[in-house]
């Protein structure tokens, strides 16, 4: 077993790093939220869910691939990735910025404490989740294969995969994007300052709503990109895939020290990586309960995960 | 509708010891004889009539009695629910299959070992802040499920076949088709669960739940032992679900990991949420209503969990406190201080 | 000092690099009204979070009727017999204020869930007694005509008697007061100094935080002063009043004229 272990291990540390990116990206969409807002954005998972088939339908429905479609080279296959890239990202993004509308906002300004939004959340999670179940019929969907998966290169005896290399190279450029979008420009200092104080950056004549809005697109511009990545990295996508991965990045989110966003990319990249080892060792069914024992583990043990503020109570 | 509760509770605290006692019947006897009303326009179009009464009517308000003990009484936000409801009929089919026990030899073991879980699950989940809580608790639930898939024990995603109905009390024979029998049976159940909490509201444990929810920290500054009635709350509500698990399996016969989704958790929250959080009548009619609606309206039934996350939202943002909201009231003031 | 029913000794807070205690010295004596004032940020009410456990001490000690607080978990303190008021209040809106005060007198009850749940007779003893006491603190906070209504809708200076009943509600030997004249106009205030002379004189000793000088000085035997979480003053208010170290502190800060 062990022996195996080591033979795979590369290529099993390749598929690792490529899940914990699509980890980190959807977990920014909890973390930035609850830096600002100090909330659970529950519903982040169903935008995760809803961009996974954003993606099925440009490669799917616009380009009009099928199961048995050549594969696209050259230009013409960064034109559909890229379409589906920008396309999940938007739908993601857009639908992020409306669930605050609908779900959070009225009960932000009621000052309703922690219950209230988090049970709008959950509302919100089933209706997209269960919208989705109806359309597909109950059934995952797969997505055509607009690429081939060829082997670009090896790593002593692994073979790197186009579509993990794809999704770890974009992965590192949109957060590079984002890194500079919130220390230099004028609306990622908002941010950041509402971050860390709410009333203080009010006082300072911040739009804590624009804020507010600004960051609830940009976590879901991130959690559409993984969507989009995830896609290309399985080929199919279901109702209740947002379920089953929002809580791995929930969990990702927490093992950095949720709030944070550096925390959101070590947390991403460690849990893709002890769980890509854990399921080899234990089978993949047992996959979910390793997330949930290490999230439990976390909230125990270092309850600030590796960057993050205090996570017990705050008392008096 | 706060007006409903208002007048309720009116009528209520004006009447004396006979009357209420006729108005408590009257509300059982009406209860007890929803069964007899099938032919009517309560009547069911999809599924039969008495059976929905059972599942998911009274399961449904049995279990959301439990969880408000947890979520209305003491404002912890509890989404694995459905694991203690597991844990009962898990237990039921264990045992009723492998052992000569019968349902209610079983009935206190499964209600003991869904409050043991609580004890479990509770004891390091309660330290926690209430958001962090949810994701635990959320977990919790699916790690049951997961192990009840995966476990040959608990017959994997086959389920446990074959489980035994209740003997016969006094004469009365359950089969699996007598719906009524098995209905009044749990509105029993119910009305135990009624009497517990109704019970504990107004003496100590309620006070100390109703201060937890409304500033912790104040709570626990003023000597309430926060922490152990947090744990108390979680217990409780895990034994009714429990009770409402192992009573479910000897009714179905048949269990399997699928009746134990996180969407049965969200469901009863819904119910405890639409009724009205904290306020036990408001929760037994939204649990009703929730049950009810989707097997007598046929569109509702395919939809039936796009509505209910429709309500906790809808619920939420235009009236938090339900149909039915908790106490506001308050008896005039006496004359002389106005 | 063997009357003495709490004494701090070289009591030190710090939060990261902000010490917001500096070796603070001082003791309660058994029956008195001891006023703790300063300017703001002086770090009192840090002194009332230290003593009754929401913070744990960096470093000294505090003994409570002999014995040590240090570990002893909140609800517990309270039950050892301290009790006290929020400066911003933090009553219980949805529980009547007769409620909010029988629930401060479940402290020392000895049924507890099972007992309720059950109806055994000492838990309908103890539900009698309590309620009986909670409406006898009531009128002697001279609120008792509001028992009934909910604690939310009480008008504001109700709602700060309430706090001080509740915490009397825990049956404490110390209760600590925390600016329960904020807010109230000068009749208020006059009114609310007999309170606390009638609390002391009840039995109960009583350590007061206070902005208004002149409360403080008509109601307190001896007032402690802080500044920047260090004790500069230890005395009766008179000789307090004219300390040069004091007037220094204060100077530039107006008393609180409301």
């Amino acid at each position: 077993m062990f022996g195996n272990f080591l033979d795979q291990f590369w290529s099993l540390t390749f598929g690792g790093l490529s899940l914990g990116f699509i980890y980190i990206l959807i977990a920014l969409g909890y973390t930035m939220v609850y830096g600002v807002l100090r909330m659970i954005n529950f519903a982040n998972s169903e935008v995760f869910m809803v961009g996974t088939f954003a993606t099925i339908i440009i490669i799917r429905d616009v380009f009009k691939f099928t199961q048995t479609s050549e594969y696209a080279t050259g230009p013409r296959l960064w034109l559909i990735l890229g379409t589906a890239l920008i396309a999940s990202m938007l739908v993601s993004g857009i639908l992020s910025v409306l669930i605050e509308l609908v779900a959070y906002r009225r009960l932000r300004r009621m000052n309703s404490g922690i219950l209230a939004p988090l049970i709008s959340a959950i509302g919100v999670s089933m209706v997209l989740a269960e919208s989705m179940r109806i359309m597909t019929d109950s059934r995952p969907v797969a997505s055509p294969r607009a690429m081939e998966k060829s082997f670009i290169g090896k790593f002593f005896d692994a073979d790197i995969r186009l579509d993990n290399t794809i999704i770890i190279v974009a992965a590192i450029i949109l957060l590079a994007i984002l890194m500079a979008f919130v220390n230099k420009t004028r609306l990622g200092k908002a941010i950041r300052a509402v971050s860390m104080n709410g009333n203080a950056a009010k006082l300072m004549g911040i739009n804590i709503d624009g804020v507010v809005s600004i960051t609830f697109l940009v976590g879901g511009l991130m959690t559409g990109a993984a969507g989009f990545f995830y896609v290309l990295k399985y080929e199919n996508s279901s109702f209740s895939i947002g379920f089953e991965l929002g809580i791995a990045a929930f969990t990702a989110a927490i093992l950095g020290g949720i709030g944070n966003i550096k925390g959101a990319f070590y947390g991403g990249l460690v849990l893709g990586l002890l769980e890509t080892y854990a399921s080899f060792f234990l089978g993949t069914q047992w996959k979910a309960v390793t997330v949930f024992v290490i999230l439990v583990l976390v909230l125990y043990t270092r309850p600030n995960g590796l960057f993050g503020e205090a996570m017990t109570q705050s008392r008096a | 509708m706060i007006n409903l509760r208002d007048k309720g509770a009116d009528i209520w605290e004006r009447s004396n010891r006979i009357e209420r006692t006729f108005i408590a019947l009257g509300f059982i006897a009406l209860a007890a004889s929803l069964p007899f009303f099938g032919g009517t326009f309560l009547n069911t179009p999809i599924a039969d009539y008495e059976s929905v009464l059972v599942y998911p009517i009274a399961m449904f308000v049995l279990m959301a009695i439990g969880l408000n003990i947890v979520i209305g009484k003491s404002g912890l936000l509890d989404l694995g629910y459905v694991a203690f409801f597991a844990i009962g009929a898990y237990t039921m089919g264990l045992l009723g299959t492998r052992t000569s026990l019968n349902t209610w030899e079983i009935l206190p073991i499964g209600i003991a070992m869904a409050m043991f879980s609580g004890v479990i699950l509770g004891v390091p989940a309660l330290k926690l802040r209430g958001d962090y809580l949810a994701i635990i608790t959320l977990g919790f639930g699916e790690i049951v499920r997961i192990v009840a898939l995966n476990l040959g024990t608990l017959g994997r995603s086959e389920g446990i076949l074959n489980i035994p109905t209740p003997p016969s009390v006094f004469g009365v024979e359950y089969s699996f088709d007598s719906h009524r029998i098995y209905y009044w049976t749990l509105l029993i159940l119910i009305l135990f669960a009624i009497w517990m909490v109704r019970r504990l509201s107004v003496r100590r444990a309620g006070r100390a739940w109703e201060s937890i929810r409304q500033d912790e920290d104040a709570a626990e500054l003023m000597g309430v032992p926060t922490f152990k009635y947090k744990v108390w709350a979680f217990v409780l509500g895990a034994s009714v679900g429990g009770a409402a698990g192992v009573f479910y399996a000897s009714k179905t016969l048949f269990i399997a990991p699928d009746n134990f989704t996180l969407q049965i958790s969200i469901l009863i929250l819904a119910c405890v949420v639409f009724g009205g959080m904290g306020n036990i009548w408001g929760v037994i009619l939204g649990a009703v209503i929730l049950g009810y609606l989707p097997d007598r309206i046929r569109f509702l039934s395919d939809a039936r969990l796009l509505v209910f996350g429709l309500v906790l939202v809808i619920m939420m943002n235009l009236r938090p406190d339900g149909l039915l909201p908790r106490k506001k009231r308050e008896k005039p003031l006496p004359k002389q201080v106005q | 000092m063997s009357n003495s029913i709490i004494s701090l000794k070289n009591v030190t807070m710090k939060f990261g690099g902000v010490t917001a205690l500096n070796d603070v010295t001082f003791d309660v004596k058994q029956g008195e009204i001891l006023g703790l004032i300063g300017p703001n940020g002086a770090g009192k009410t840090t002194v009332f979070n230290v003593i009754t456990g929401v913070y744990q001490i960096t470093s000294g000690a505090i003994d409570f009727d002999g014995k040590s607080l240090s570990g002893t978990k909140r609800y517990k303190i309270t039950k050892r017999g301290i009790a006290r008021t929020f400066q911003n209040i933090r009553l219980w809106g949805d529980m009547t204020a007769l409620e909010n005060v029988v629930t401060a007198t479940d402290t020392h009850k000895k049924s507890g869930l099972l007992s309720g749940l059950f109806g055994m007779p000492i838990s309908r003893k103890e539900e009698k007694r309590d309620k009986a006491r909670a409406q006898e603190l009531l009128d002697f906070i001279g609120i008792g005509e509001y028992a009934d209504r909910l604690a939310r809708n009480l008008p504001y200076g109700v709602q700060r008697r309430l706090e001080i009943a509740r915490a009397l509600g825990t049956n404490p030997k110390l209760v600590l007061l925390d600016e329960p004249a904020a807010g109230f106009n000068p009749s208020e205030k006059v009114e609310l100094a007999a309170t606390i002379r009638k609390i002391r004189d009840a039995g109960y000793t009583v350590l007061l935080i206070e902005h208004d000088m002149s409360l403080v000085m008509k109601v307190s035997d001896r007032v402690v002063v802080l500044d920047f979480g260090q004790k500069i003053a230890d005395d009766v208010p008179n000789k307090v009043q004219n300390d040069p170290r004091v007037i220094e502190a204060y100077l530039g800060v107006p008393e609180d004229a409301s």
